[in-house]
């Protein structure tokens, strides 16, 4: 307690208060100037309980547990959300900033505030469309990224509808958004393997389908990035099925070999580690097979010339001179 | 936000202004055509640009999610072909680095220091209560408005101190490609030991950069590596040069390439060797804060100066109406039309 100055107030009085102003924010009245005020007034209030300040500690464990248990109970955490772009710039970030910081409480081995979410995944849903709206998609982001952190909270987002709006999210205009929208992306299909993989698996159609546009996308950061993307899923042992069932799509094949003959190097590069699957198949069905004879020698000169210019890259040599051995001891299976 | 539009064909490239990011990003002077504004374009290469992508990245969420009258503001970030675009408000002065190397070898007038330390003392006392770090001050990344105002740029290299949801009393990390700012880093940043570094980290490097300001060149300019951050360690503070801490008989010893008469015959305000000093020292604990600075008598005695753009001449302002180099945009066009031409002559028989 400070010794001087205004008495600390209660959490359920700063909760009371942000609750109100956030209320008449909403409702737009005449006082909306005065409301946009109190709500980031209370917002600095309970953010400085939580984190502390230059010379302030954190409040302690009761205040921030009655604090985390007034936020539950008043749904105050979603009202936040749903008005997040009627706040202004600065209290937009404290939001994420409170919302982060009480998702990480712990009680022992539990998360209370994931446990929360997962009755009211409504708070997911929305933050997900956040990405719609320029002036809260970033704000949306930090925290969406820190949700998936949490298995039971990715679960709901990737078998959500929602979900499939992001390979829009992607790829619009504005970089930052975008990119911002494809660190989350990431995130929710990387995160947590055994999910991602049954996920994968079981919405591969749907989810391969889509994400077939984003490499294909004119956009050329978008191209680029769900490239590399591909190339990690594909090589994380987790995805094994989803792998197998890629590599033996010719069209999956074509994609790739005319990606490796792109203008950009960094585009012929990444394809070049998702191209390397196909060839390091030990079992590759015949139509694969057939379109790497086809061009075997083709191939070859190709790969001889391939970057060559990466000399110190060890890995990527091995796996070059790999590659166009398989590919020169390509034989036609008979009997096929 | 909505402002500027998402299309090039809306913007009017004009000249070059420089580079950035080792050659990898491009900064152009431009017209943005519905409004006719004069607006800066700043090109990243994406495809010379690869781990560094996340930087880039980083650089224009982060300055996104600040707002403060001096920290350079992006209107907009799209993408075209290979690059990224960054539309953000013209700098006429160029950096406080263009400034140095053109028109003031031997240094900036104090009444310029002042005014421009105080608008980037402004900048990271945001910078610092928004819980970041900006780990790169130096007079390269300070750029100077038409009307005289001083902006902090170059937030690639910020950190977070807030991680894992808790505000961090110091941080470990050590900045990626910071290979051109290890002269400006204070010495606990660059020691890189258990204790880490915070803030005041920053604070320090605004000592070197008011170093850099008065004498022309930073501290430690030419020396190796090594050598600059054992007498870092070591608690040796640099200095601005005038004729106290650089005396007539020292001119001899001195190799410098400035013009050791105009430093001689110089006298900075001991408020001004005061405020350096208080920066650099070696323990951070002592270092004031960026709030604590700002209100140190230098900037108080300092109300009726004249403008920083007269303080500038013989410096003038970029505009439509200075001349440019119009070879310099055909030259870049042929350039990038030819390292487009190479051809694939390989087809494949699907």
């Amino acid at each position: 307690m400070p010794l001087f100055g205004k008495s600390q107030k209660s959490p359920t009085d700063v909760v009371k208060a942000l609750k109100e102003a956030v209320n008449s924010l909403e409702k737009g009245d005449k006082k909306a100037e005065k409301a946009q005020e109190d709500v980031s007034k209370n917002l600095v209030l309970i953010k400085n309980m939580l984190y502390g300040t230059s010379d302030a500690e954190p409040q302690t464990d009761i205040i921030v547990a009655q604090l985390a248990q007034e936020l539950y109970n008043s749904n105050l955490l979603l009202l936040l959300i749903q008005n997040l772009n009627r706040i202004d710039f600065e209290g937009k970030k404290d939001v994420a900033q409170v919302f982060n910081n009480i998702l990480r409480r712990q009680i022992g081995t539990r998360s209370p505030t994931v446990e929360y979410i997962c009755t009211k995944p409504e708070i997911l849903f929305t933050l997900m469309t956040g990405y719609e709206h320029q002036d809260i998609a970033l704000n949306c982001g930090t925290m969406l990224r820190e949700c998936a952190r949490y298995e039971a909270l990715a679960k709901i987002m990737l078998y959500s509808d929602d979900f499939y709006n992001y390979f829009r999210y992607v790829e619009v205009s504005t970089f930052d958004i975008a990119s911002d929208a494809f660190s989350t992306f990431k995130e929710l299909l990387t995160r947590h393997k055994i999910l991602c993989a049954e996920f994968l698996e079981t919405n591969y159609d749907k989810v391969f389908s889509h994400y077939q546009r984003l490499l294909n996308s004119e956009n050329y950061v978008t191209r680029r990035q769900s490239l590399k993307l591909l190339g990690e899923l594909l090589l994380d042992r987790h995805n094994f099925t989803v792998m197998t069932r890629y590599i033996s799509n010719p069209d999956n094949l074509k994609l790739m070999m005319n990606m490796l003959k792109e203008r950009s190097r960094n585009i012929q590069f990444e394809a070049f580690h998702v191209f390397k699957v196909f060839v390091a198949n030990p079992n590759k069905p015949k139509p694969i097979l057939d379109i790497l004879l086809r061009n075997q020698e083709k191939l070859v000169e190709f790969l001889m010339r391939f970057h060559t210019d990466r000399a110190e890259d060890e890995q990527f040599n091995d796996e070059k001179a790999y590659l166009i051995r398989q590919i020169k001891e390509l034989k036609a299976v008979q009997g096929h | 936000m909505a402002k500027y539009e998402a299309k090039t064909s809306s913007y009017k490239i004009i000249s070059l202004l420089g580079q950035g990011f080792d050659g990898k990003a491009e900064v152009h002077l431009a017209k943005y055509l519905p409004t006719n504004e004069m607006l800066a374009i700043k090109k990243f290469d994406m495809d010379k640009i690869k781990e560094e992508a996340q930087l880039v990245e980083r650089e224009i969420i982060l300055t996104r999610q600040l707002q403060h009258p001096r920290i350079i503001s992006y209107h907009l970030a799209f993408v075209n072909g290979p690059s990224v675009w960054v539309i953000s408000s013209l700098m006429a002065f160029g950096s406080c680095r263009d400034l140095l190397s053109r028109y003031f070898n031997d240094g900036l007038p104090e009444n310029a220091i002042i005014l421009i330390l105080r608008d980037v003392l402004d900048a990271l006392d945001y910078i610092h209560k928004k819980g970041f770090i900006h780990r790169a001050i130096k007079a390269s990344h300070i750029l100077i408005s038409a009307t005289g105002k001083a902006c902090l740029t170059g937030l690639r290299y910020a950190c977070p101190m807030v991680v894992n949801g808790k505000w961090q009393k110091s941080i470990h990390s050590f900045p990626a490609s910071t290979a051109g700012n290890l002269n400006w880093l204070s010495p606990e940043l660059l020691e890189q030991n258990l204790l880490g570094y915070n803030e005041k980290s920053d604070i320090y490097s605004v000592g070197i950069t008011m170093c850099e300001l008065a004498n022309g060149q930073e501290p430690f300019a030419g020396t190796t590596t090594t050598l600059m951050l054992t007498e870092k360690v070591r608690g040796c503070a640099p200095q601005l040069l005038d004729c106290v801490t650089f005396p007539r008989g020292l001119a001899l010893e001195s190799s410098g390439d400035c013009d050791s008469k105009s430093i001689e015959n110089r006298k900075f305000s001991e408020d001004l060797h005061s405020v350096a000093e208080l920066c650099m020292q070696r323990d951070a604990y002592y270092r004031p804060t960026a709030e604590q600075l700002l209100t140190h008598p230098l900037f108080k005695s300092h109300k009726k100066s004249m403008p920083l753009p007269d303080l500038l001449k013989p410096a003038l302002p970029m505009s439509d109406r200075v001349a440019y180099n119009k070879d310099d945009v055909t030259n870049l066009d042929t350039i990038n039309r030819l390292s487009q031409m190479e051809i694939y002559t390989c087809e494949w028989d699907f």
